[in-house]
């Protein structure tokens, strides 16, 4: 018995030993890849290390990352914008990004929230989960943040290099350096013309049922009461979406006036784009409820324009 | 809690440091602490099952003692038929109500009476086939007066719920699994390094070939309307070795896990697709469910020994039993059916026991005749894992019908790595086909830094090519 212990002890030992130091290198390695992760990297990066250092940030899912040109704004407000719009999430992991940015980067003055009918659903999978490897190790944001999630296991916050198991392209992203940026100042327009993604959710289904989380709704009212103390002016923003794709959407009236109904309640201002014209041209959208590039600039000078009439 | 996750992997010494360190002394506080473990392994998918498989091992225990007692045939065939009716009546109302209900209200409104049956909405207890077919053999072989019952009630709770093989078999006979519970185990060094060397060819198995392969032939086989004729190959090839590395992954873990206690499995698969005919396929694959049907069910029928005409209603019995064994579905069915096809003429020329030993034995490389064999066979177990795969009866027949068309000579549009991974499988394989399992005696040779090296580099290859908390197919059964 004594010897099968020792010989055990001795294969796991090297494993057991390499655990940290491996999790460090490939976990710093890895923040270097621009572009693994969709880009999200970049933005957490940016994130972690403070150098957001903008008055102006924008909130929001992939509808706030794809739509608004943090450059455009910049040009017409004269003040620095970042985008830190995060595909695939709700209001849930877009306040993760406002909590590490106001704990390591300056504080914004203006937040532009993109909201729209998917910002309070319910989600259990945690979508590019492959952008929190480099930093769940022993953080307990992040933990608190994205534990509820089916995703990662409580061994992976806790074990080094456990994580990484099974994340063969992770491991493989680290070791291959790719310093290409896709995000600049954390947007990423999308050089797309129409596809067939809204023909093939018409082809599946009648429409989409949304599933509201009143959890996520307590936290989006925390959020506007927490910017209201801070004296951070939020300004809400309904970003285009193609019209027929508008129909397709359950519940959409009544997220809208929910919506509707925090701002008049907090007093922020709410910019409602999905009735304007821009939401009539396919030309503008790959799909129902993205902007391409062309239709992301033209959005974002309508925004811009607003902001300044807002005063900035 | 799966074999290929961290609570497992963080169970599984807990126990073993308990079992040979904390209880060594005591036999009967070994067996505790099997049932006490297996309990909670079972209990971790949902603690629900564990009363299921509680109520099972009360009724089988006492209708074992009761057997020893009655003398008279009539009384010894009742306690008998409960212990069936009890065993197969759960097996059957969790597995099958909702198949037997669909396929009635079918018929009768063929024929024009409309029936109005709601099916129920069951949970299917993960492993009910396994322990159910486990605890049978127990009562069946006490009956059949080729065993003594036991009394030691923990002894028997532990061998109807062992947990390295209560989920997903191997299906262990009473006559080989209980007398070990009632034995004083000794720790044995090889043994247990081999247990563990058995372990970790089961997690590559599984990680590295089934679960790999599971996600190409899951996007064949759930678009495979748009897929080519040489495609819907490659994806039933994906799902061969996804169906033998997941469910054989698991009996060498189950096996090895088993070792590391001091108990010895049977064998559940040896090489199949190295067979040479589908009688040695059958002697290969899932052996302990196939020796479980001719025991009880082939043989009490009259097996082989009866008129053409039996023999052929028996083969087609036990085969179409073992496709309804694995779900209640047509698909299953028609498996079996095919393999019972697949088997007759071999049965009636007596050749289904042609092949015994080992492929080409003496030799590195088979001969010519025994490669056109084994492609042959592995052909056919394929047309027949392409119903067992498919979703629906007609969603199997669109993709043979797309296999035997033209488009089965252009190029596959599927070509993965995985293709390299499942080639190096199949070559240590073969070098290990004379063995309990491939890599047992691979390397025993060689320098220990050698060896572990080895080692290593699967252990790597399970760490990137995984992927934690896949489930593996044959829970579903």
């Amino acid at each position: 018995m004594k010897k099968f212990t020792r010989q055990v002890i001795l294969f796991l030992f090297p494993m057991v030993l390499l655990a940290y130091p491996l999790d460090l290198i490939v976990s710093n390695l890895l923040k270097k890849n621009g572009s693994f992760a969709h880009g999200e990297l970049s933005v957490w990066n940016a994130l972690y290390d403070g150098t957001i250092d903008s008055e102006i940030v924008i909130y929001g899912s992939s509808r706030a990352l794809v739509h608004i040109d943090p450059e455009i704004i910049e040009t017409s407000t004269g003040r620095k914008a970042y985008n830190l719009g995060i595909d695939g999430h709700n209001f849930w992991l877009q306040h993760l990004r406002h909590t590490i940015l106001m704990k390591h980067n300056k504080k914004p003055k203006t937040i532009i929230l993109s909201v729209d009918v998917r910002s309070f659903i319910k989600q259990k999978e945690l979508y590019n989960s492959d952008q929190f490897l480099p930093y769940i190790f022993f953080n307990k944001e992040i933990k608190y943040y994205t534990e509820s999630y089916k995703g990662f296991t409580v061994y992976d916050y806790h074990l080094p290099f456990i994580r990484y198991f099974g994340r063969f392209q992770a491991i493989k992203a680290a070791l291959l350096k790719n310093s290409y940026l896709k995000r600049r100042n954390g947007y990423e327009g999308q050089d797309k013309v129409w596809n067939d993604d809204f023909k093939k959710a018409k082809a599946n289904a009648n429409s989409i049922e949304i599933e509201l989380d009143k959890e996520l709704l307590v936290l989006f009212d925390g959020f506007l009461l927490d910017c209201k103390r801070d004296d951070i002016r939020v300004v809400l923003v309904y970003t285009p979406e193609y019209i027929e794709g508008q129909k397709f959407m359950g519940k959409r009236n009544e997220i809208v006036s929910l919506i509707d109904s925090f701002a008049l309640k907090h007093n922020v201002v709410y910019l409602d784009y999905s009735k304007d014209d821009i939401c009539l041209e396919k030309k503008y959208f790959y799909n129902a409820s993205h902007l391409n590039k062309l239709g992301a600039e033209k959005f974002t000078k309508m925004l811009s324009k607003d902001l300044v009439l807002l005063g900035n | 809690m799966l074999f290929n996750s961290i609570d497992f992997a963080l169970f599984l010494p807990i126990v073993f440091i308990l079992y040979w360190f904390v209880f060594n002394r005591n036999i009967k506080l070994q067996n505790l602490l099997i049932v006490i473990a297996s309990y909670v392994f079972y209990g971790s998918w949902d603690w629900r099952f564990l009363l299921l498989i509680l109520f099972s091992t009360f009724v089988d225990y006492l209708v074992g003692i009761a057997l020893e007692k009655e003398e008279t045939l009539k009384k010894r065939r009742l306690l008998l038929w409960i212990s069936i009716f009890v065993n197969l009546g759960f097996l059957g109302f969790f597995k099958y109500y909702n198949f037997f209900l669909d396929n009635f209200t079918n018929v009768f409104s063929f024929f024009g009476h409309k029936i109005d049956a709601s099916s129920l909405s069951i949970i299917l207890p993960v492993g009910i086939s396994f322990y159910t077919f486990q605890t049978l053999s127990y009562t069946i072989d006490v009956y059949r007066k080729k065993m003594k019952p036991t009394k030691d009630f923990v002894a028997f709770a532990a061998f109807v719920s062992f947990f390295p093989q209560l989920v997903a078999g191997p299906i262990e006979r009473a006559t080989n699994l209980l007398p070990q519970f009632v034995k004083k185990r000794e720790f044995d060094y090889n043994k247990a390094c081999d247990g563990l060397r058995q372990i970790l060819w089961g997690l590559f198995k599984k990680i590295v070939i089934a679960d790999n392969c599971a996600k190409y032939a899951n996007i064949i086989f759930n678009n495979s309307e748009v897929y080519s004729g040489s495609t819907l190959v490659l994806g039933s090839l994906f799902f061969a070795f996804q169906i033998y590395g997941d469910y054989s992954g698991y009996s060498d873990i189950a096996i090895g896990t088993s070792r590391l206690f001091g108990f010895n499995l049977q064998k559940n698969f040896a090489f199949p697709y190295f067979s040479r005919n589908i009688g040695e396929f059958w002697r290969r694959w899932h052996i302990s469910l196939s020796t479980w049907f001719r025991d009880y069910l082939y043989i009490p029928l009259g097996g082989s020994k009866v008129g053409k005409v039996r023999v052929v209603r028996n083969i087609f019995v036990i085969f179409i039993v073992s496709g309804f064994w694995h779900g209640a579905n047509w698909n299953f069915i028609i498996w079996g059916a095919l393999n019972a096809l697949y088997f007759l003429p071999l049965l009636f020329r007596s050749k289904n026991r042609k092949y015994m030993d080992v492929v080409a034995i003496n030799s590195n490389l088979p001969s010519f005749k025994e490669l056109i064999q084994m492609a042959m066979t592995f052909g056919f177990t394929l047309v027949a894992w392409i119903f067992f795969r498919s979703d629906t009866v007609s969603q199997a027949i669109q993709i043979l019908s797309e296999i035997f068309s033209m488009s089965l000579f252009g190029m596959p549009s599927f070509k993965k790595p995985i293709i390299i991974w499942v080639l190096i499988f199949m070559f240590i394989e073969w070098v290990g086909r004379d063995s309990e399992y491939a890599i047992e005696k691979l390397g025993k040779n060689w320098h220990e830094s050698l060896r572990w090296g080895f080692y290593y580099i699967i252990v790597i290859s399970i760490f990137l090519m995984g992927s934690e908390g896949e489930e593996f197919i044959y829970f579903q059964f």
